[in-house]
């Protein structure tokens, strides 16, 4: 189809100025009289300027030559023979005809010019809009993508692909994102090349074989602007690996030097209280045994918490917390966690005021009860001996408020917003044993579930907050469907 | 043949086999050791134990293929021990047959618990079905379809009669709530959860002391449920 286009285009463009010097030769015609001709030897300028300005060269030629030919025809004596009787009618027809060619090579040339320049501010206008596009892209894969949709844009109904390969990377993405219809048709490859050789190739799919020196240039261009992004792109990438490491590296480190002390405490007792058990010597009244035994079993129990700390705490580190969350009864969560703290509860009393007609929310039931273990935990730790700690819950507009509060020394300021991050222990409290990574696991699994957690100073004591997103529409009582008793 | 109950142990850590064989020896079980599913599986079908024992990180073929294989041709209950960070696993482990878990690590009273339940259920599906359940004060006559509580009739509606009754028929054990639902209401689906929180409450409410301590039914987070008896 498109070489039979390429042929006609040209064609009706000669047509146009054929017509159109027919026409206006018409009306000379009729208006011969009025005229010398001389005057319609000028007047016969006018459609091969007219032709040659918007039909191009070939259409003023045309227009030349025949106009040359009709004025010679009806015009010059005599008439309806293309014999020319005058010498000085002679030199009209050819100055004509000379000033005709003139003319029309120059439009031409001047119409060839504009289209280049027009070409020219295209070319400049798509590679603008690439660059524009490739700015501040970070990601490789995005770079590719756009590197991919602008090619195709402007090598109209090709397919483009752009190939990766380096020593980080090795994909590649097409655009349209469509199985190339004949693959085996020699497509156009243009290299990638970066400040450090080569890192993969463009491969255009579907443009007629042969590419115009112009067309090219152009893809050489923008293959060299998308190497230069996609370069920086994987340089960008390596870099926030490298950081993500590094991080990793830094939290590592933190978690051996704050847990190294936590864990030695336990086995230090453990150490102490076996060997001193298992020492033949020494005979153990019943009560200083019974102490040791509850010592080891207690600091085992300590030593497994801390341990499900840290699993949980790298967890949500790694991201690869594992919601499986389901529709739980938040006074069922809070009556398990309560079950779990009940021998490290025994000073304290821990008054719960959540109500188990609640609607049901979408959580995981065993991170959730974990949060309120903690906080618990947290509370019994810091509080005051004697001292009530309340849990409530409330639901508020479409959320459930939850609230473990303590009558525990108030957070200084400057420390409030900071307690919910891993390691980070108050000054001046350190005398509690804590790693400051309990209320870290709770901002990490409460933030799993969509909800928020912080903390507040209240009159008297402190209170922990957090607010759970996913509530059902009905409480209890309007899901029980009537039955007989 | 001793008299003792017999027990498989199927582990690969040395130092819980070492613990294991010396506390459950103790107990005046016989204890039998296997390092890999395969053995254990082997040993499982030659010496036909009273309970097996079952870590799920074996190093040769995973627990939950050790419980659904051992299941098609014995019903040996099956504990099953497990690390702290695969819930998912132990549900599935559960839904393939085992009967119950302990996560490590775990105190020797839990396991001689679970020990004496999984014993006790083995006599009782062997033997006649028990019709009547005594748990805490609270009687359940299956049977007769009758629930008291410290002598008085409980009146429960019929879902909850036949939550209960479940319950009961696998007094001590841990029940998913897979199972329970496909039991009860016969499908399990993610919405039936809403019902299952709400008939426990509803149990609860009418057989505790406390429903809000409960003593009988009990919360196995992220598992299911397990009646004490």
């Amino acid at each position: 189809m498109k070489p039979f286009f390429l042929i006609l285009r040209p064609l009706w463009r000669v047509i146009a100025a054929v017509l159109t010097v027919g026409g206006y030769s018409v009306l000379l015609i009729l208006l011969k009289d009025y005229f010398t001709t001389s005057i319609v030897a000028l007047l016969y300028l006018v459609p091969v300027v007219v032709s040659a300005a918007f039909w191009g060269g070939l259409a003023g030629i045309t227009a030349s030559i025949l106009s040359f030919l009709i004025f010679n025809y009806y015009f010059l004596h005599p008439v309806y023979t293309f014999a020319v009787s005058q010498p000085q009618d002679i030199l009209a027809m050819f100055v004509l005809l000379g000033v005709a060619m003139l003319i029309s090579n120059l439009m031409a040339r001047a119409q060839q010019r504009l289209q280049l320049v027009q070409a020219r501010e295209r070319e400049m206008r798509q590679l603008y809009e690439l660059s524009a596009a490739l700015t501040g892209q970070t990601d490789a894969r995005r770079v590719m993508h756009i590197l991919a949709q602008r090619l195709e844009t402007i090598f109209p109904g090709t397919v483009a692909e752009i190939q990766v390969d380096t020593a980080g990377m090795r994909f590649a993405i097409r655009e349209p994102d469509e199985p190339v219809q004949h693959p085996a048709a020699n497509p156009v490859r243009v290299p990638l090349y970066a400040s450090r050789g080569q890192i993969g190739q463009i491969v255009l799919y579907g443009h007629a074989n042969v590419i115009s020196l112009d067309q090219e240039r152009l893809l050489q261009t923008c293959a060299s602007q998308g190497a230069v992004a996609l370069e920086r792109a994987i340089l960008a990438e390596n870099e926030t690996r490298a950081r993500v490491l590094e991080e990793s590296d830094k939290l590592k480190t933190a978690i051996l030097s704050s847990v190294s002390h936590e864990l030695r405490t336990p086995l230090a007792t453990i150490q102490a209280s076996a060997t001193s058990l298992f020492n033949p010597d020494v005979e153990f009244d019943p009560e200083a045994r019974g102490e040791l035994q509850a010592l080891l079993i207690e600091e085992v129990e300590h030593l497994t918490q801390l341990v499900g700390n840290l699993l949980n705490m790298s967890r949500i580190e790694a991201g690869a917390l594992k919601l499986q969350c389901q529709w739980n009864s938040l006074a069922e969560i809070v009556d398990t966690a309560m079950r779990r703290l009940r021998r490290s509860a025994a000073r304290q009393r821990i008054e719960v005021d959540v109500a188990d007609d609640l609607p049901l929310v979408y959580v995981d039931q065993v991170l959730m009860e974990q949060v309120f273990v903690n906080l618990i935990g947290n509370s019994l730790k810091f509080a005051p001996p004697e001292t009530p700690i309340r849990v409530s819950a409330l639901l508020e507009g479409a959320s459930m408020q939850v609230t473990v509060s303590n009558q525990g020394p108030p957070i200084p300021a400057e420390h409030i917003g900071h307690i919910f991050e891993k390691f980070y222990l108050i000054p001046g409290m350190d005398s509690m044993r804590g790693t400051g990574l309990g209320l870290s696991i709770c901002q990490g699994i409460v933030e799993a579930h969509g909800g928020k957690i912080w903390a507040e100073n209240l009159e008297k004591g402190v209170a922990f907050r957090f607010s759970l997103p996913n509530v059902s529409q009905d409480n209890l009582a309007g899901l029980l469907p009537e039955e007989e008793e | 043949m001793s008299a003792h109950p017999q027990i498989l142990v199927i582990d690969d850590e040395l130092q819980i086999l070492r613990a294991l064989r010396t506390i459950l020896g103790q107990q005046q079980y016989t204890v039998h050791v296997a390092h890999t599913g395969e053995e254990g599986l082997a040993l499982a079908a030659a010496i036909q134990p009273d309970v097996i024992i079952l870590d799920l990180g074996l190093p040769d073929i995973n627990g939950i293929e050790v419980c659904s294989r051992l299941r098609t041709w014995s019903e040996v209950p099956v504990i099953i021990l497990s690390a702290h960070e695969n819930d998912q696993e132990k549900v599935a482990a559960l839904d393939a047959g085992a009967d119950d878990y302990l996560t490590k690590p775990f105190s020797a009273d839990e396991l001689m618990a679970r020990i004496r339940v999984a014993l006790r259920h083995r006599a009782r599906t062997s033997g006649a079905k028990a019709a009547v359940i005594q748990a805490g004060n609270v009687v359940i006559d299956l049977a007769a379809h009758l629930v008291t509580r410290a002598g008085a009739p409980v009146k429960l509606t019929a879902t909850e009669f036949k939550l209960l009754a479940y319950l009961a028929s696998n007094a001590g054990r841990v029940l998913t709530h897979q199972s329970i639902l496909t039991h009860v209401w016969g499908y399990a689906e993610d919405s039936q959860m809403e019902y299952l929180r709400v008939y426990i409450r509803q149990l609860r409410q009418k057989l505790e002391e406390n429903p809000r301590n409960p003593q009988l039914i009990l919360t196995e987070s992220g598992i299911g449920y397990r009646l004490m008896t």
